[in-house]
C-alpha cells in the first residue's frame, strides 16, 4: 500500500502500546520512530523528516494537546491521536487544535491501519491541491463542487443550500473526524454559539436524502460525543 | 429570701434608731438651751439618712412625718402633747415635713438611679464575660459549660442547657451547674416533648415542671435551650430576663459562628476527599485500561504471526477474547462506581435518537463483526435529552447481552418510537434467543444478581451490565424493563426516556 517507508513517529510511554504499533507499522512497511515523552517527540521532529504522527495524549511530562498547537505553528503532517474512552472533551479539543483523527483504546491493528489509509490519502491530497477537483465521489454518492450538485447512484438529489454546504464540508475531509463545534463555526458562522440542535436536525435531513437507513449510515457516521465523519469507502 | 425579711424588720427600726437619735440630741440641745431650729435640722438629717439607707419612697415619707410629729410631741410647748400653743409653730411643722419629703424623695430617687446603673453595669460585665469566654470555645460543649457557669454564676442558681442536634432534634442529656466548680450530665426524660414544645414556642418561654426553658434561635435552626430552675426564673424581673435574653443572644452567636465553622471544615474535607476518589478512579482506570489494551494488542500480534490452523492462533484469540471481556467489565465497573456514589453528573443535551443508535452499533459492529443488528428509527427526526455517552453505554451493555443469548444467523434489532401524546422515547432491544426464565424477570436489574439457569461454564459477568443500565435509565427520570416477547421466542428489554426537561433539570 505504500512505495515511499512513510515514516512514522510513535509517542507513547507505555512500552506494550508502542511495541504493538510499531510492529503492525513494520508490517505494512513503514517507518517507525518511538518517543516516550513529549521533549523527545519535538526533538524527532526536528532532527528528523516524520509523515505522520501516532500521539498519546496522556503523557508523563506535559500534555499531549500542547505537542498538536506546537506542530501546527509550522506544519500540517497527519497527526492521530490516541486516547482513553472517557476523554472525549479532550479528544474534541485535539481535533479542534488540528489533529486529524483519533483512536480510542483498545484498538486493532485494523482499526489502526484504516486511520492511517486516511491520514496518508489526507497527506498526499493536500499535496495534489484538492481544490483544483470539480468532483468528488466517495462510494455511489457525487458531488459536483462547481455546479453545486449532489448524485446518489447517477441520479441528481435535491439538497437545500445548507444541506449541500455541510455535505461539501465533510466530502473536502474525507475520512477525517469533524468535530460538531468545528461543523457549526464552518456552517453557520462564528457568531452562531454551540447550539447542536440545528445541527443535528440538518443532518437528519441530509441522511434521509443519501443514506438507506439514516440510524445506519454509510456515509456519514455519527461520533456520539465528539462529532461526524465522512467514511471512506 | 432571708435578706428579705431582714429588710422588712430591719427598716422600721431604722426608722425607730433615727428618729430616737434625733430626739435625743434635740434633747441635749434643749437642756443646753440651743434654739429649736437646730432641733429641727436634726430631724431633717435624721429623714435624710433614713430615706438614704431604706429602700423606697414609703419610709422616707414615713420618717418624715414621723419627725414632725415627734418634734411637735417633745419639743413644743405644750410638751409631750400633739396641740401647740404658738400658731407659728404650725408653718414650722409643714416647712419641716415639706422639706423633709423633698428631701427624701430626691435620695430616694438618686439611690435609685445608681442601683440601676449598677444593675446595668452588671449586665454588661456578665454578658462581657460570657462573650469573651465564648470566643475562645473550639466546640460546642465548651460553650455550653461557660454558659452555664455564667449564667448561674449571674442569677445563682443552678442554670442548665441542652443542646440540639444538627437535625434540629434535642440531644438525650443536659448539662447543669451543680456548684461553683461543678457541672453534671443529665438524662432528659422526653427528648421529642421537649422538642415539640419549644417548636411550638412563638415568643419568651416554655414552662415546664423543673425549668423554665429558653430556646437558643440560631440564623437557621434552634441550637438548644438555656434552662433556668423554676423558682429562680419565677423572681426573675424585667431587668434580669433582659439580661438573659442578651446573654442567650451571644450563646447562640457562639454557636452559629461555631456551626459555620464546622461546615466550612467538614465541605473542605469532602472537597480532599472527592480529589482523592477522582484520582483514585482515573489512576485504576488508567491503569487497567493500559495493560488491557496492550495485552488485546498484543494478542493481535501473535494472532497475525500465526496461520489460523495453528493452535497458537486460538490460543492468543483466546487471550484477546477474554482482555476485551475484562476492558468491558473495567468500563462498568467505573460507571458503577461514579453512579452509585450518587456522583454521576446527567450532562443531558437533545441528542438525536437515531445517531446514538447508529453510533452504538457501528461499535457494536466492530466488536461483533458477524452479527448483523437490524435498526428502525422514526421517518420523523427525534430529538430526546439524554446524556449520549450513558445511553450509549445502556444500549452497549443491552446489545452485548443479545449477542450473548443469540447465534450469528438470528436476527437482534433494535428501534426507538415516541409514545403517542409525545412524553417519553421509548427503546426496544429484541433477540432471539433462550429468553429470560420467570424467576429472573423480578430480579434481571438487581446488582450482582446472575442466573442460576445458565450453565456454570458460561461467560456471564457478574450482574453489573443491566444493573448498570437500570441505574443510568433512573437517573435520566426514565424506566427500564426486561420481558420475553410474545411473537416468537427470546427476549426484550424496553427502556423509556422522558421527552420533557423537568424544570430543575439544565439542557444545554
Amino acid at each position: 500500500m505504500n512505495m515511499y517507508n512513510e515514516n512514522f513517529l510513535v509517542v507513547e510511554d507505555d512500552m506494550q502500546i508502542r511495541n504493538f504499533i510499531c510492529y503492525a507499522l513494520k508490517q505494512a512497511n513503514f517507518q517507525c520512530v518511538t518517543a516516550l515523552t513529549a521533549e523527545e517527540a519535538l526533538s524527532h521532529l526536528i532532527s528528523q523528516q516524520i509523515d505522520v504522527i501516532l500521539l498519546d495524549l496522556g503523557l508523563p511530562d506535559f500534555d499531549g494537546l500542547e505537542i498538536i498547537k506546537r506542530v501546527r505553528e509550522w506544519s500540517d503532517i497527519p497527526i492521530i491521536v490516541v486516547s482513553a474512552r472517557d476523554q472525549d472533551r479532550e479528544k474534541a479539543e485535539a481535533l479542534d487544535l488540528g489533529a486529524d483523527d483519533y483512536l480510542t483504546k483498545p484498538f486493532s491493528s485494523t482499526e489502526l491501519m484504516a486511520r492511517i489509509r486516511v491520514a496518508l490519502r489526507h497527506l498526499y491530497k493536500q499535496n495534489r491541491d484538492r481544490q483544483q477537483q470539480s468532483s468528488l465521489v466517495v462510494g455511489e454518492l457525487r458531488i459536483e463542487l462547481d455546479k453545486h450538485l449532489v448524485y446518489l447512484e447517477e441520479k441528481e438529489i435535491h439538497v437545500t443550500p445548507m444541506e449541500y454546504n455541510l455535505l461539501a464540508l465533510l466530502f473536502k475531509n474525507i475520512g477525517k473526524v469533524l468535530t460538531t463545534g468545528y461543523i457549526i463555526n464552518e456552517i453557520w458562522g462564528a457568531g452562531y454559539g454551540r447550539d447542536t440542535q440545528a445541527l443535528r436536525a440538518l443532518m437528519a435531513g441530509l441522511r434521509r436524502k443519501i443514506e438507506r437507513n439514516p440510524a445506519k449510515p454509510r456515509y456519514i457516521v455519527t461520533e456520539i460525543g465528539v462529532g461526524y465523519r465522512m467514511m471512506d469507502i | 429570701m432571708n435578706a428579705n425579711i431582714g429588710k422588712k424588720v430591719l427598716q422600721p427600726l431604722l426608722i425607730v434608731g433615727f428618729l430616737f437619735g434625733a430626739s435625743l440630741i434635740g434633747y441635749i440641745f434643749n437642756i443646753n438651751g440651743f434654739p429649736e431650729t437646730n432641733i429641727v435640722i436634726i430631724y431633717l438629717l435624721a429623714v435624710h439618712m433614713i430615706s438614704w439607707l431604706s429602700s423606697g419612697y414609703f419610709w422616707g415619707i414615713l420618717a418624715s412625718l414621723g419627725a414632725t410629729f415627734i418634734f411637735n410631741y417633745f419639743f413644743t410647748e405644750p410638751y409631750f402633747t400633739f396641740s401647740v400653743y404658738d400658731s407659728s409653730y404650725i408653718i414650722t411643722f409643714i416647712t419641716m415635713t415639706m422639706i423633709a419629703l423633698i428631701t427624701g424623695t430626691i435620695t430616694s430617687h438618686a439611690k435609685k438611679s445608681a442601683a440601676g446603673a449598677r444593675q446595668r453595669e452588671a449586665e454588661t460585665k456578665a454578658v462581657y464575660n460570657l462573650t469573651n469566654h465564648l470566643t475562645d470555645a473550639k466546640e460546642v460543649y465548651e460553650i455550653v459549660g461557660f454558659a452555664v457557669s455564667e449564667i448561674s454564676a449571674c442569677f445563682m442558681c443552678r442554670a442548665a442547657c441542652l443542646c440540639f442536634r444538627e437535625d434540629g432534634f434535642p440531644e438525650s442529656f443536659f448539662i447543669q451547674q451543680l456548684s461553683d466548680k461543678r457541672q453534671i450530665r443529665r438524662e432528659v426524660d422526653n427528648p421529642e416533648e421537649i422538642k415539640r414544645r419549644i417548636e411550638r414556642l412563638s415568643m419568651g418561654c416554655d414552662i415546664g415542671s423543673e425549668f423554665y426553658d429558653w430556646p437558643i434561635y440560631g440564623q437557621e435552626a434552634i441550637h438548644g435551650i438555656v434552662r433556668i430552675p423554676i423558682e429562680v426564673a419565677q423572681e426573675m424581673n424585667i431587668a434580669q430576663t433582659r439580661l438573659l435574653h442578651s446573654m442567650i443572644e451571644s450563646i447562640a452567636l457562639a454557636m452559629d459562628r461555631l456551626r459555620s465553622t464546622e461546615e466550612r471544615i467538614k465541605f473542605r474535607e469532602e472537597t480532599i476527599q472527592e480529589r482523592y476518589r477522582g484520582n483514585l478512579l482515573r489512576a485504576i482506570s488508567h491503569d487497567l485500561r493500559t495493560p488491557l489494551s496492550s495485552i488485546m494488542g498484543t494478542a493481535e500480534m501473535l494472532m497475525d504471526m500465526s496461520s489460523k490452523q495453528d493452535i497458537r492462533y486460538s490460543l492468543a484469540s483466546e487471550i484477546h477474547k477474554d482482555a476485551n471481556w475484562l476492558h468491558s467489565l473495567v468500563e462498568n465497573i467505573l460507571s458503577l462506581t461514579r453512579l452509585q456514589e450518587g456522583k454521576l453528573i446527567i450532562k443531558k443535551q437533545l441528542e438525536a435518537a437515531e445517531e446514538i443508535l447508529g453510533g452504538t452499533i457501528a461499535y457494536i459492529a466492530k466488536q461483533w463483526p458477524s452479527y448483523e443488528i437490524s435498526v428502525s428509527v422514526p421517518e420523523e427526526l427525534l430529538l430526546v435529552p439524554m446524556d449520549a455517552k450513558l445511553i450509549k453505554q445502556v444500549l452497549i451493555n443491552l446489545l452485548d447481552n443479545a449477542i450473548k443469548h443469540t447465534s450469528h444467523d438470528e436476527e437482534i434489532s433494535i428501534s426507538v418510537t415516541k409514545d403517542a401524546d409525545s412524553r417519553w422515547a421509548i427503546f426496544v432491544v429484541r433477540d432471539c434467543g433462550v429468553g429470560i426464565s420467570k424467576e429472573d424477570i423480578p430480579n434481571i436489574f438487581q446488582l450482582f444478581y446472575t442466573s442460576n439457569t445458565q450453565h456454570a461454564d458460561a461467560k456471564h459477568g457478574i450482574g453489573l451490565g443491566l444493573a448498570i443500565c437500570d441505574a443510568i435509565i433512573k437517573a435520566h427520570g426514565g424506566n427500564i424493563e426486561a420481558r420475553n416477547r410474545t411473537d416468537k421466542k427470546g427476549a426484550e428489554v424496553i427502556f423509556k426516556l422522558p421527552m420533557e426537561v423537568d424544570n430543575n433539570e439544565h439542557v444545554q
